[in-house]
């Protein structure tokens, strides 16, 4: 018979077969303690992934549900939803709440339940229920990864607190801080801005939280409603002919300064900050008039 | 027993040694220690033969031959593949088991499971990979074990039933396969899952289609009763179906003996079972020490792989609400996911494999040539080499590559940084990612060389889909990295074209990357960088 060429592979004596055998046992034992050795390495960093991944997942839930209210940075939007991402918030606030577990637990249950009841409230909006469990949107993972994503501002939060980085936090009415100054977390009450010269509407939009509930871009028709605030993406179209008698500029300048004097039909009074007209210099208030009511207004 | 007049008459030396052998008979069921050491020097057996006893006296060596005939036991006649198939089979088995320790089929937990599996059990991901590469050998191996049947004629006469058993082990194989393959409920397995099974829907009439489909996902869409469905198949059912046929098949083999090489017998003989007396190799010792030894080397080199280069894929949790990007079947399955790019789903989904399975079946009964040898079969060597290069190309076509282009600044994007999985830039990770803006124009440099090569990608990615795409006009990107929160950078990826009626378009991708995050591939070296982290400061 002829031999093939790969003859020389061949073995033909038992014993080193055999001997052959007990080292494919000796690496895999060798690759196993290997293995072993790393494990709890391994282990760890695979714990940091998926916490890691998680606060990703967290973030990107943020951005797409929850910046419009606390802000892109979470240092809140005045009279819109207060700061997260505040040192107050990490260290004083379970205390003045009384809340004897943990801030993550705080964290999750906001989110899942939400703030949905209006009684004794001094912001604009109730915080939806975000859980699928009470009837919102979130799976259970989604809400905890949102929490880490929150929790993780806490090294850059604790750092505030001083003039360059100061706590953006905005006291509760209802819950007035019990912590004594030196304990170091300044409560700080409503600090008047420092005078910065008029600021442009688009700005100020956004940081006075009024974008918190209106809509810029889409109209507000009848099967088109916002579900907090009406919509402005036709307001240039429309302000002139809410009040008989009162032209559109007169109209969103009134209901800038006075919110209550008109409400549109099926939403509520008291809603809006009354205090717009105080926060606001005349100047602002009367770019913001000419801003909304630009047809082709940008932002 | 009396042991007193036994040392009378024979000493106490050789009594004790006597009772010795004895023990070790009975542990080897039969073959004394002087016939192990004869075996082990590769001795011949002496007459009659002295180590058949185990065969009748043990369960598990009475299904295997006493003796085979030497040119069935050369390596390159079988490969061992059938016995690979069974090993492999039973490596499922072990790990499979050893799985469910830490899983249970609910939306609510798998994923989360699969997590705490992958970060809080001592050998856990190991467990996973092992079953998830043993899982794509089996595929592997009972393939090429049909290919080798084939290409040996061993389905001819009397061996028609043998093929049809394994063929049905084939199947299971591949149900089995893919049944597993939803269990990590995340986005890869939820998508390929569901695309799998509305092939079922396609099956006509409709009512028996949305019934099968009904059936198979226990609700119009997978979900918890999908899962359980699943899970049950994978571990119970499945497996049983499995075993049975194994031994229906592997009873037929014996029954028969394994076929000989065409050359050793003539046309439309078969005579593996008149084995003359000078061509016997008996299992005990020399079969079985080739088996296991080839076992063996087949474990260490699983092990191997399984440690250092295969790290089975886990994606974002499944959501229903959101098909990923180029959802892929796994890809045993790409050659199915080709045919339904190039005809419909009743067509290409139940129509073609349906006959492609009567056909499989068939082979044996539509084959009458008698003949085993190679030079008389060349229209059924020709057939399988073709039908074999049909299934490469139509798995190419069912691969990404081929015809499901998206928008060119979606595919940018996603090649650089895919929605799921890893890509190149969470590969070199947020440590290589330095802050800044970089615009495409501005032919940007960074501080480091692996985010360079990024930049570089994105440029030239940018201009190759330019020249090929006339309505994706003086495009360039703008890559924004910022940093989010402590150890949480935001990437934002822009990129502004014009169409061809000169409007200015851009499109806008933003994703986060945590310090932390380990993203890796399934295949390749694995990433041991946590053996010593990056020490700081
Ligand atoms: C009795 C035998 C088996 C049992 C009890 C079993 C059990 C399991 C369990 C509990 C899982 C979920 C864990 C996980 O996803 O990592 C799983 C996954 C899987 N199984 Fe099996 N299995 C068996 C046999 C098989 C066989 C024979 C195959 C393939 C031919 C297979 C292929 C898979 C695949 C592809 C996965 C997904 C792996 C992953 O991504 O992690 N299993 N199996
Ligand atoms: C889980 C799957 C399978 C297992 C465990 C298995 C097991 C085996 C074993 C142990 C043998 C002995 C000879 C050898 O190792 O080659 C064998 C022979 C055979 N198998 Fe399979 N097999 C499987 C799948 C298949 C498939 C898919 C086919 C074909 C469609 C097939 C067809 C055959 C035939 C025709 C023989 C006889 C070979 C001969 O006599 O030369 N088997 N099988």
């Amino acid at each position: 018979m002829k031999r093939p060429w790969y003859s020389f592979l061949y073995v033909r004596s038992p014993l080193a077969k055999i001997g052959l055998g007990i080292v494919g046992v000796l690496i895999s034992i060798a690759v196993l303690l290997f293995l072993g050795v790393i494990e709890e390495r391994r282990m760890s960093a695979q714990e940091a992934n998926w916490n890691g991944r998680g606060v990703e997942k967290g973030a990107e839930i943020y951005m797409n549900n929850c910046a419009n209210c606390h802000g892109v940075d979470g240092k809140g939007l005045p009279g819109v939803a207060p700061a997260l991402h505040s040192k107050y918030f990490f260290t004083q606030r379970l205390t003045d709440v009384g809340w004897a577990g943990s801030l993550h637990d705080y964290v999750k249950l906001t989110v899942a339940s939400g703030r949905p009841s209006k009684t004794h409230t001094q912001w604009a909006q109730v915080m939806p229920t975000w859980s699928q469990r009470y009837g919102g949107p979130f799976r259970d993972d989604q809400v905890e990864n949102v929490t880490a994503f929150v929790l993780n501002w806490e090294e850059d939060a604790l750092t505030q607190g001083v003039a360059e980085n100061p706590d953006p936090w905005q006291p509760f009415t209802d819950t007035p801080s019990k912590a004594v100054a030196s304990d170091g977390a300044p409560a700080a009450e409503e600090v008047a801005p420092e005078a910065t010269g008029p600021l442009p509407p688009q700005e100020l939009f956004v940081s006075m939280g009024c974008s918190g509930c209106h809509n810029l871009d889409q109209p507000q028709t009848s099967d088109n409603r916002g579900p907090i605030a009406p919509n402005m993406g036709n307001l240039p179209e429309e302000a002139g002919t809410f009040v008989p008698g009162e032209d559109a500029e007169t109209y969103v300048h009134n209901s800038i300064v006075n919110p209550n004097a008109y409400i549109v039909e099926g939403y509520m009074a008291g809603i809006m900050p009354q205090n717009f007209g105080e926060r606001m210099s005349e100047e602002e208030i009367n770019a913001m008039v000419a801003w909304l009511l630009d047809p082709n207004r940008q932002r | 027993m009396a042991v007193q007049p036994e040392i009378e008459k024979r000493g106490f030396v050789q009594t004790v040694l006597d009772a010795a052998d004895d023990v070790f008979t009975r542990i080897t069921a039969g073959i004394p220690a002087g016939e192990v050491r004869r075996m082990l020097r590769g001795e011949a057996a002496g007459r009659p033969n002295p180590r058949l006893k185990p065969h009748s006296e043990t369960f598990l060596l009475h299904i295997k031959p006493t003796y085979y005939h030497d040119s069935v036991t050369k390596f390159t006649h079988t490969f061992r593949l059938g016995l690979l198939s069974t090993y492999l089979f039973f490596v499922e088995t072990i790990t499979g088991l050893i799985l469910m320790i830490w899983y249970a089929p609910t939306p609510e937990r798998a994923y989360v499971d699969m997590i705490r599996l992958l970060s809080n059990v001592p050998f856990g991901q190991f467990m996973r990979d092992i079953h998830r590469l043993g899982a794509e050998m089996m595929v592997l191996i009972v393939t090429a074990h049909m290919v080798r049947t084939y290409l040996t004629g061993s389905y001819k006469a009397p061996r028609q039933f043998t093929w049809f058993t394994g063929v049905i082990l084939l199947v299971v194989t591949l149900f089995l396969s893919f049944s597993g393959y939803l269990l990590p409920w995340d986005q890869l397995a939820f998508w390929a899952v569901t695309i799998g099974t509305s092939m079922a829907e396609a099956v006509p009439p409709k009512v028996v289609g949305e019934t099968v489909n009904l059936l198979a996902r226990g609700a119009p869409d997978i979900g918890a009763n999908g899962l359980l469905r699943f899970y049950l198949l994978h571990v119970l059912f499945l497996p049983l179906v499995l075993f049975l046929f194994f031994f229906v098949h592997y009873y037929k083999v014996v029954h028969f003996g394994i076929s000989l090489p065409s050359n050793e017998e003539e046309v439309g003989q078969d005579t593996a079972n008149k084995v003359p007396a000078d061509r016997r190799v008996y299992f005990l010792p020399d079969v079985m020490i080739d088996e296991t030894t080839f076992l063996i080397g087949f474990t260490a080199l699983m092990v191997a792989v399984t440690a250092f280069f295969f790290s089975a894929p886990l994606e974002s949790i499944a959501n229903p609400q959101s098909t990923p990007l180029h959802t892929v079947a796994p890809w045993y399955f790409y050659w199915l996911q080709g045919m339904l790019k190039i005809a419909d789903k009743t067509v290409a989904g139940v129509i073609l494999p349906g006959v492609l399975l009567v056909l499989l079946i068939a082979i044996p009964y539509l084959d009458r040539n008698p003949s085993r040898r190679g030079r008389d079969r060349r229209v059924a060597i020709i057939s399988g080499v073709v039908a074999g290069i049909v299934m490469i190309i139509l798995s190419w076509m069912g691969t990404p590559y081929y015809a499901v282009q998206g928008a060119p600044a979606v595919e940018i994007v996603q090649e650089l940084m895919p929605e799921e999985g890893m890509g190149p830039v969470r590969e070199i990770g947020y440590q290589h990612v330095p802050l800044g803006v970089y615009d495409t124009r501005e032919r940007p440099e960074s501080a480091d060389e692996e985010f360079n090569h990024i930049l570089h990608e994105f440029e030239a990615s940018i201009a190759a889909f330019a020249e090929k795409d006339a309505s994706f006009n003086n495009a360039y990107g703008i890559l924004e990295v910022t940093q989010e929160q402590p150890s949480l950078k935001r990437i934002t990826w822009k990129i502004n074209w014009l169409s061809p009626d000169g409007k200015e378009e851009h499109f806008v991708r933003t994703f986060f990357l945590h310090e932390d995050s380990l993203y890796w591939e399934q295949y390749g070296l694995k990433d041991f960088s946590f053996v010593r982290p990056p020490t700081q400061e």
